[in-house]
């Protein structure tokens, strides 16, 4: 079913270890039900948090009375904004020029979304916690809500009274000659789309407990993907010195890019522990999920691309207005998506001019959050719908208009200054049209249409920013500092173990990262112990969000590993008299090559440096124990995703009949994650294309607030997802890897409604809407006819 | 909120008599006064499967099923699927096929899977795929769960076929 094509690139390493299809280790506790998440932590004498919403978009408090809540059985304490006044509001460190709204753990005068968070009862219990709060009053001064971005900057009223017409964020780029190649274009397609606002939406909600000791330590259990920048926002907004705050990440139950920052939640639950000496925890429940969670991806944008009449591109135009809901303070908030979209357009084409301009704009609804393909989507989106368009009306087959723009295998720099390191952008498109058997599909389609069922086919070929280092993070257009450790050490029974700056939330690295270190120290994987996502035991890092692991985790285990081998081979030549380079170290032994019995196990080598004093001193202080920095320039995986669709036309449905995923990741560590990952994002951009959206109603009250409401894909919304592999590895990266998760969810969506419009294409259809359910369906197609 | 219900109750074998609140949810009586936090909670509203159980031998969502309603009912979540010894075929299929990502529908999601093979041992990708349709996963996309299913109930069969030839012998 799945090829690897080619074997990963080998080092010194010879195992095999590297891109072997190891089982995952940490599955064996999942199974069983032993896998333990934030929900699960027990702590003695622990209380519950339960928080009173917002029941409105927009309104002034005019006074909020929590004296039954106070008075109620169970309660320990009700928190209001007056309580949390020496907790600093969170706001994003970014180094760009934006106007900040920092926002406080609970509103204060003013309340900006329904769900935002005005008081936290704390009780013994979350029925007790939750009783309480149904007897707080909050009397609100309703102001007229904004939900709609043009109406927003248009004329408000202004959510912040020190933003004018809402925007937060502009941003333009001209790269110079756009505007003549539109000129004197023989072509111009162009789309407005507004594309759906979206829920990262992991099975497991957002959820923290935190614990103060008596010896002033607080420790913070959290489902996480970045302790190490969540300890220093908690320190910030605590006015506490990191040295006196642990975050500790147990099993996580998805993420998918939210987890990535400090919530006003985390905030009060952290200040009731400090205050009332006992633990507190709060595990938020699907609907706070769903409606004051974070959202994501809502954007408006307009994209017009510029041809000639033979298929050359020559120039693209992008507008890109981001819904960032209420609040623009994490740093990873609205200007991330629409930044990263803006860069992003050219995707893997040469694209000769290109201008665009980008806003940030406030509403009232629940601020936004990264999630999976952040920004991307919407670019990859509008882009192949558009080169779809303009293959129709230049009379040029689509896929032939790509092949005609794609850009060359080798590295190369876009438009927008992003420096690709080369991939297999040609062959991954080819290889996936083979896979899904594009040739023979006018024949299966003219066979459908004579049974009166219609079959459409759409491809999307992507590439995919992953190595989100310092270098990357300058190039998306938003700068920020990045920074990773790895440690790597052997114990003296002879086992490894790894630090790592990355935080797994179902990545597998507790297996992948084994891999690579067993295979440099030439010892098992099951010798390999990661230790990760706790800030008192692994080494700082920027954590696991933007397929970042591979690159920085990986390739910092590789560093350290290589470097505890030379430590290794050293304390070996003292041992065994010889030079290094005759030394071997493999199964658990260095040897010299071809004297069978001059032979020494790890643990042996372990003991001489930790206790000899000669090997001590030849060694130097740090004993076997190696600790690396590790920054990555930027990397780029490409791919391709085809999907073959039959569309119901009464009823407006989509199915997926065949499903193709092609993916060039460089170096895998692990191919089965890696697939996992691929159909994974992939079933995500299903969602997003057919299914997701959440929304609200003229009043600015979420409707979609349970999974009754929001739509994630169900088995039976799917089918079987092929996948195959190009292995391209980095030149630039150590090890080769790419780093992988979001492409798939990144194309998706523009394979999916392009198969959909092929379907429709006697209708005159045309994707105009996001996402296309049933009714977008039934009302495509009435326009269309009636067009 | 003071009256409070005797209930009697087996879980993975074990017998319990415990007073409850009326409106104590299962899922609650499970993970926070037996400490099997196997079973998780994934949505309250009994979409998402996350807290699927076996009362009396059938799939329930046990955020919503109260505490009361499983007086002198058999329990069964997934610590006490095997009854101990080793993994269960759906176990170890998931396990093998790279079924699960971050874990936390795993439990949920073999439990309803080992209550879809006990209804049908041999089911297609077509007869999974709409027997799990209330079970919700975010990270696999389904495709290695449906796998997993497919590979668990060969496994059961062949260990039935086993069972009844060793009986005729």
């Amino acid at each position: 079913m799945s090829v690897v094509e080619q074997a990963p690139e080998r080092g010194e390493e010879a195992q095999g270890l590297i891109g072997a299809r190891v089982r995952r280790r940490e599955d064996g506790r999942m199974v069983t039900g032993a896998a333990r998440y934030v929900a699960d932590v027990e702590l003695p004498r622990c209380c519950e948090a339960a928080f009173v919403r917002s029941t409105v978009a927009h309104a002034r408090i005019a006074a909020v009375d929590v004296e039954a809540a106070r008075a109620a059985p169970g309660v320990l304490a009700v928190l209001t904004a007056a309580e949390l006044a020496a907790v600093r509001p969170l706001a994003d460190l970014l180094e760009i020029e934006s106007i900040k709204t920092p926002r406080p753990p609970l509103a204060t005068d003013r309340v900006r979304y329904v769900g935002e968070p005005i008081v936290a009862v704390i009780a013994e219990d979350r029925y007790a916690a939750e009783d309480a709060a149904e007897l707080v009053v909050v009397d609100y001064e309703e102001l007229e809500p904004v939900l709609d971005v043009d109406v927003a900057i248009a004329r408000g009223p202004l959510l912040h009274d020190h933003v004018p017409e809402n925007v937060y964020f502009r941003s333009e780029f001209r790269s110079g000659g756009a505007e003549e190649a539109f000129a004197g274009a023989d072509l111009v397609v162009a789309r407005t789309l507004r594309v759906n606002r979206q829920l990262a939406s992991s099975m497991e909600t957002r959820g923290v407990v935190a614990q103060a000791e008596p010896d002033g330590l607080l420790t913070v259990w959290l489902s996480s993907q970045a302790p190490f920048q969540q300890r220093y926002l908690f320190a910030l907004a605590l006015g506490l010195p990191e040295s006196r705050i642990r975050v500790v990440v147990p099993d996580v139950g998805g993420a998918f890019g939210p987890k990535d920052f400090v919530f006003p939640e985390d905030l009060c639950v952290a200040h009731a522990a400090l205050t009332l000496g006992r633990p507190v925890r709060w595990i938020e429940d699907r609907q706070e999920n769903l409606m004051a969670g974070s959202h994501s991806k809502e954007q408006k944008l307009t994209v017009e691309l510029a041809f000639a009449d033979d298929g050359r591109l020559l120039a693209m135009r992008g507008r890109f207005v981001g819904d960032t809901g209420a609040f623009a303070y994490s740093a990873p908030a609205g200007l991330v998506d629409v930044m990263f979209t803006a860069q992003s357009l050219p995707g893997p084409y040469v694209v000769p001019a290109y201008d665009y301009d980008v806003l940030g704009v406030l509403t009232n609804k629940t601020p936004v959050a990264p999630y999976r393909g952040v920004g991307i989507t919407a670019a990859q989106t509008a882009r192949e719908l558009l080169l779809d368009e303009a293959a129709e009306r230049l009379g040029i087959d689509r896929v032939e208009l790509r092949r005609r723009n794609l850009l060359g295998d080798e590295p190369t720099r876009s438009i927008t200054g992003q420096e690709y390191d080369g991939g297999s952008y040609r062959t991954s498109l080819e290889r996936a049209l083979e896979r899904i058997d594009w040739g023979g599909f006018p024949a299966r389609q003219a066979a459908a249409r004579a049974e009166g069922r219609h079959l459409g086919i759409g491809v999307s070929p992507f590439i995919e920013g992953t190595s989100l280092g310092t270098m990357a993070q300058l190039q998306s257009g938003f700068p920020m500092p990045s920074h990773d450790h790895a440690w790597a050490a052997v114990d003296l029974t002879g086992t490894v173990a790894v630090g790592v700056p990355t935080c797994n939330h179902g990545q597998g690295h507790a297996t992948a990262f084994a891999q690579v270190a067993a295979e440099v120290l030439g010892v098992g994987v099951d010798d390999v112990r990661v230790v990760e996502r706790d800030t008192e035991s692994s080494p700082w890092g920027m954590g696991t969000y933007a397929s970042r692991s591979a690159v920085f985790g990986g390739g910092a285990v590789l560093k350290a590993a290589r470097l505890l081998r030379e430590r290794i081979l050293r304390v070996a030549s003292l041992l065994l008299e010889a030079p290094p380079e005759a030394l071997a170290l493999e199964d658990g032994f260095v040897g010299i090559a071809g004297v069978p019995d001059a032979r020494i196990p790890l643990a042996g080598i372990a003991g001489a440096a930790h206790f000899d004093p000669g090997v001590r001193a030849a060694l130097g202080d740090a004993g076997l124990r190696v600790g690396v920095f590790h920054d990555a320039p930027p990397a780029y995986s490409n791919g391709c995703i085809a999907v073959e669709v039959e569309v119901d036309v009464e009823l407006g449905t989509v199915r997926l009949l065949r499903t193709v995923a092609v993916e060039d990741c460089g170096t895998m560590l692990n191919p089965t994650i890696v697939e996992g990952q691929v159909r994974g994002g992939l079933v995500q951009g299903i969602g997003a294309a057919l299914l997701e959206h959440a929304v609200y109603d003229d009043d600015g009250q979420p409707l979609t607030t349970t999974y009754m409401d929001y739509l994630v894909p169900r088995s039976s919304d799917v089918s079987a997802i092929e996948v195959d592999h190009v292995v391209t590895p980095s030149p630039r990266t150590l090890g080769g890897m790419k780093g992988m998760a979001e492409g798939s969810s990144i194309a998706t969506p523009a394979a999916v409604l392009n198969a959909v419009a092929d379907a429709l294409s006697p209708y005159g259809f045309r994707v105009e809407r996001l996402p296309l359910g049933p009714h977008a369906v039934w009302e495509g197609l009435r326009s269309g006819r009636a067009g | 909120m003071s009256t409070r219900v005797p209930i009697r109750l087996s879980v993975n074998g074990r017998a319990h008599e415990l007073e409850v609140e009326p409106r104590l949810l299962l899922v609650h009586l499970l993970r926070d006064q037996l400490g099997l936090t196997g079973t998780h909670v994934g949505c309250d509203t009994s979409n998402c499967g996350a807290c699927t159980v076996h009362l009396d031998g059938e799939a329930v969502k046990s955020c919503t099923v109260l505490a009361v309603q499983a007086d002198a009912a058999e329990v069964t979540t997934i610590e006490g699927l095997t009854g101990g010894d080793g993994l269960h075929p759906l176990q170890a299929a998931f396990w093998e096929d790279h079924a699960l990502q971050c874990g936390y529908c795993t439990p949920g999601m073999i439990m309803a899977a080992a209550d879809l093979l006990a209804r049908n041992p041999d089911p297609s990708e077509e007869e999974i795929r709409h027997g799990l349709e209330g079970n919700l996963c975010r990270c696999t996309g389904y495709h290695n769960i449906v796998r997993a299913v497919r590979d668990a109930a060969a496994e059961l069969r062949a260990r039935e076929a086993g069972a009844r030839t060793t009986e005729v012998v």
